[in-house]
């Protein structure tokens, strides 16, 4: 088994790319891998709690939570979400803030990569 | 025993509009303070790239910081030569848009960086893929 | 080199993806990449699957816009996410996302 690294810099809302990189996340664990994610830039914004579910839009909190329970270790980039107003009390429960170069130092010890760039 | 690993950022979207050129360049740099997350003399080795559309994130004389209080891919391309990153730029892509090592930045002399852009062919770049540990593709 | 790439827009020309060159290629079609599997323009494939590269798509990607992985081009192999999961793990050293 291996180690997954998953860098998201897309937003929440709009382009699906979070709800992918959960559910790849999902089926890496349930094989046995360890994943870690990277929220980045407009992906900060999963990291923010009290997310209001609409079918409209999605809304990965309570799916996000679920998978932090089943080791999922998601950490969320500092600057980018102070610079959108997600301060540390806004963070959900089980998810880390660093800095840049924690993403760096997950990708040296990772055995494959998944960097998902922005809009 | 000490482990370097080499982590190549390509770069192929425009400024401005987003942010992920940007991110390319703070994420490259934060190389130089990963240490502290490493085992003592693991290092990370990182190298920008710039192909496609990207290449005009490497035009001269961005007036960001100026008009709009944002800083330049400018300065942050000069900070990466500042700091030793090797930075490569796509000779086909230059070409295509009519542009010369005149057009782009090629040092931070100014600011004391001693390393240069290098222009190079696609296929140099590909290279630089193929002998890194991970592509982080922007 | 053994290369996953990703690609997840319905573009008709990537320069990147054109010039790509690797001992071993797949290309994993998803979200509206997936077009390229499942729609012909004026009768014609995707110039994409013209690439000399293992080709997928994500099935659930597909069945989200309507398109039925029974119908793909026979150049595309339908997977899941945990076929992805192998994908990465087991098939390619390096994975990219365009």
């Amino acid at each position: 088994m291996g180690k997954l690294t998953i860098g998201c810099f897309s937003s929440l809302v709009g382009s699906m790319t979070l709800d992918f990189a959960l559910k790849l996340s999902e089926a890496a664990i349930k094989k046995g891998h360890t994943v870690d994610m990277w929220l980045s830039g407009n992906a900060t914004m999963l990291s923010k709690k009290g997310q209001r579910k609409f079918q409209d839009y999605s809304s990965l909190e309570a799916s996000m939570t679920e998978m932090l329970g089943k080791g999922l270790n998601v950490t969320a980039c500092e600057a980018c979400a102070e610079a959108r107003g997600y301060h540390k009390e806004d963070l959900i429960e089980g998810l880390g803030r660093k800095s840049m170069d924690w993403y760096l130092a997950s990708c040296f010890e990772a055995d494959r990569v998944l960097h998902i760039g922005g809009e | 025993m000490a482990v370097e690993k080499k982590m190549a950022f390509i770069v192929d979207k425009l400024p401005y509009k987003a942010e992920t050129s940007r991110l390319a360049l703070t994420h490259a740099i934060a190389s130089q303070s990963v240490e502290i997350y490493l085992e003592d003399e693991d290092t990370v080795i990182p190298v920008v790239a710039f192909v496609g559309e990207g290449v005009l994130n490497c035009l001269k004389d961005q007036a960001a910081l100026k008009l709009y209080g944002v800083t330049s891919l400018e300065g942050h391309i000069k900070n990466a030569l500042l700091l030793d990153l090797e930075v490569m730029v796509c000779k086909e892509d230059l070409e295509k848009y009519g542009l010369t090592n005149d057009s782009i930045i090629m040092d931070a002399e100014e600011i004391g960086g001693e390393v240069e852009t290098q222009v190079v062919p696609f296929d140099d770049i590909l290279k630089a893929m193929d002998s890194a540990d991970h592509v982080l593709y922007f | 080199m053994k290369l996953g790439v990703f690609v997840s827009q319905y573009t008709q020309t990537n320069t990147t993806l054109e010039r790509i060159k690797a001992d071993k290629l797949g290309i994993i079609l998803v979200q509206n990449a997936v077009y390229h599997a499942g729609i012909k323009e004026n009768g014609k494939a995707s110039p994409i699957l013209d690439k000399d590269a293992e080709f997928f798509a994500l099935t659930e990607d597909l069945q989200s816009r309507g398109l039925s992985p029974d119908n793909v081009d026979g150049k595309v192999k339908v997977v899941d996410y945990n076929d992805l999961v192998d994908l990465i793990m087991n098939d390619y050293e390096k994975t990219i996302w365009i």
